[in-house]
């Protein structure tokens, strides 16, 4: 229970339990040397302790919202023969949230009191509105995923399914669209409204970037389960992948402004193995590569394409993944670096007329 | 990065503290480092001792022996060495008229109770609220350890209990104030560098500290915690507020942080216009023909 582990502190072996750069083991400096400019290396600010419930909750949160948003734009504006891709739409967002709710409240220190954010609303935590936003779109894609069941005969033929079957699926879609690009959205704006230097510079850009990782993600979902499935017509699946592509060119473009915008408070996610998993996993084969198997693809037979296209699904999941991981891990490193912390504090001073 | 170290200007004092509030002054040239106020706090709140040995091991380098603000240290010692800077002047180092002695900084962390508290913005169960004294409390019974605070604060105050889960943090000993009596640690300050009182009282007291230690030779001594150090921006004033004779950083402390919920409509806002973009790229790619 008296286990406070003090990051900073060298362990039993003498490792720094994390890296404070600063601190590192450098012989004949002295407590004066190792005071100057930081407090010996001390993070200024406490990290969050968010890991992997979370992080799989900011993956499956963006497909869960996104798969939605794509049912219903593929309902309003699609051709009949997409019916198949609102269908998987649909089922996709419903699958992908319902393990949500039970990440969110796993990873509260005191899971049984999670209902106390159903006692308040308040408009300046991303958290409260964040709670409210899942909790209402869980609604609308519980009520999608219940109608399209009845409209596929899943809740048999009594007169109750059918009656559901025939409620107005395009209007549900319709007013549930909004708060499903909240859920994409939102948990980038959480990341940003904190002191942590590496989310808080990039706080107007994270949301963004996060909705765009969420459709490009969502997309490939729907694509490989369509894929998977016999009978789609080549046709829906050129859809998806173009809707991939301008959702891949839009993440690459917000990737590489963020870059811009975090100039060195980037180091935590462009050095070490964090930046090797955003370099290579995300960018490289997350992103690039999915766009040049798709241009590979029109040049082979209609089987081969399918299987890159299936691959390419994949590879943009596992990128999507690995950019909350990135993403979460990297903003910890940030947090525990005091000079990162330091500069962000001073340039948001300068950068702020008085 | 370093340190800035410019000389400061006269002391600013200004804080948008409401009205009745109260808090703390800490003048860290009045520390002498006894850390009766770290005991006092930790006796009264019935806080556990927390260190590497046995609760009672030092850092390694230095003589503090509780190294940051947490869960279970709402008092923090901080103990700065700072050798002179060198000046490469050998001659006036020999003559004796550039300082060669070693300065020993102390200051007394502790919640700094913010006019526009981050950790109170982003508290999604109204656990952390703001009370009669204008002082920040997180209610035990309420928290239900999201955690959201504790990135949150841009001093990195509260803390997740490694038992409980729970955030904690100073409560400015809301339990005392309510029978008329001042906090543990300012009670148990030997020197008076920790001064408890109304904001309105506290605040021209330290301008006046201020002045004098300008005018005896410390040019750098300034208020961290008016709206010019510390409680800058939308955080708008710490009600816990300090006399530092050093830049912020010395003592871990950000120069001039912002209120992170700041951030909150226009992160929306853009995350809104990619919603509409992304929409419409939807529309492009998926609409038949």
């Amino acid at each position: 229970m008296n286990t406070f582990a003090r990051r900073w502190e060298p362990d039993r072996r003498g490792r720094r339990a994390a890296a404070t750069g600063a601190l590192a083991a450098q012989r004949g400096r002295t407590s004066a040397d190792e005071a100057r400019g930081s407090y010996y290396g001390v993070p200024v600010i406490h990290r969050a302790h968010w890991h992997w419930l979370i992080i799989l909750y900011f993956f499956l949160g963006g497909i869960t919202g996104a798969c939605y948003v794509i049912a219903s734009i593929a309902h309003l504006v699609g051709p009949s023969e997409d019916r198949r891709l609102v269908r998987a739409g649909r089922y996709l967002s419903f699958v992908a949230l319902v393990p949500s709710p039970a990440l969110l409240i796993l990873d509260l220190g005191r899971p049984g009191r999670f209902y106390k954010m159903l006692r308040v609303v308040k408009l300046r935590s991303p958290m409260s509105v964040g709670t409210w936003g899942l909790t209402v779109f869980g609604g609308f894609s519980a009520l999608s995923a219940l109608v399209q069941a009845a409209e596929d005969g899943i809740l048999g033929r009594g007169l109750r399914a059918r009656a559901v079957g025939r409620w107005p699926s395009k209007i549900i879609g319709i007013a549930g669209m909004p708060w499903g690009l909240f859920v994409a959205g939102y948990t980038g704006v959480l990341l940003g409204a904190t002191a942590v230097p590496l989310w808080a510079k990039n706080a107007l850009l994270l949301g963004p970037l996060f909705l765009a990782s969420a459709f490009s993600t969502a997309a490939s979902a729907i694509g490989l389960a369509l894929s998977a499935a016999q009978g789609t017509e080549p046709a829906t699946l050129e859809r998806l992948e173009r809707l991939e592509r301008l959702t891949i060119g839009a993440e690459l473009g917000l990737l590489a402004a963020s870059r811009a915008r975090l100039s060195a408070t980037a180091a935590p996610v462009t050095t070490g193995t964090p930046g090797a998993l955003l370099r290579y996993g995300t960018v490289g084969s997350g992103l690039l590569v999915p766009l040049g198997l798709h241009a590979v693809a029109r040049l082979t037979s209609e089987k081969t394409g399918r299987r890159l296209g299936m691959l390419s699904s994949v590879l943009v999941l596992v990128g999507g993944f690995l950019l909350r991981y990135v993403t979460v891990v990297g903003g910890h490193a940030s947090a525990d670096d005091p000079r990162a912390t330091f500069d962000y504090a001073r340039q948001e001073q300068s950068g702020t007329p008085a | 990065m370093s340190v800035a170290s410019e000389p400061q200007e006269s002391p600013s004092g200004s804080t948008g503290a409401r009205p009745g509030a109260v808090g703390f002054l800490t003048d860290v040239s009045l520390c002498i480092g006894c850390k009766a106020c770290e005991v006092a706090c930790k006796q009264w709140n019935q806080l556990p001792a927390d260190g590497s040995v046995a609760g009672s091991g030092l850092t390694g380098f230095s003589y503090d022996n509780t190294g940051d603000l947490g869960a279970t240290t709402w008092r923090h010692v901080a103990f700065v060495e700072q050798a002179p800077a060198p000046t490469g002047d050998l001659l006036a180092g020999l003559l004796g008229s550039a300082p060669t002695q070693m300065a020993w900084l102390m200051l007394s962390d502790v919640c700094k109770h913010c006019v526009n508290a981050p950790c109170l913005d982003a508290c999604p169960t109204g656990a952390i609220i703001r009370t009669r004294f204008d002082t920040v409390v997180i209610q035990d019974d309420v928290c239900n350890g999201c955690g959201y605070c504790v990135p949150a604060c841009p001093f990195g105050v509260p803390q997740l209990g490694e038992g409980d889960r729970g955030a904690h943090k100073c409560t400015l000993c809301y339990d005392r104030l309510v029978d008329g009596m001042e906090p543990a640690c300012a009670k148990a300050c030997p020197t008076d560098s920790i001064q408890f009182g109304p904001i309105s009282e506290l605040m021209p007291r330290a301008v006046e500290r201020v002045t004098e230690l300008q005018n005896r030779g410390v040019e750098q001594a300034h208020i961290y915690g008016d709206r010019a150090w510390g409680g800058t921006g939308g955080i708008n004033g710490l009600n816990a507020f300090f006399v530092l004779t050093a830049p912020p950083e010395t003592y871990n402390l950000p120069a001039s942080p912002q209120r992170p919920s700041d951030q909150v409509l226009p992160a929306f806002l853009t995350t809104a216009a990619a919603a509409l973009g992304l929409g419409l790229a939807a529309v492009a790619a998926l609409r038949g023909r």
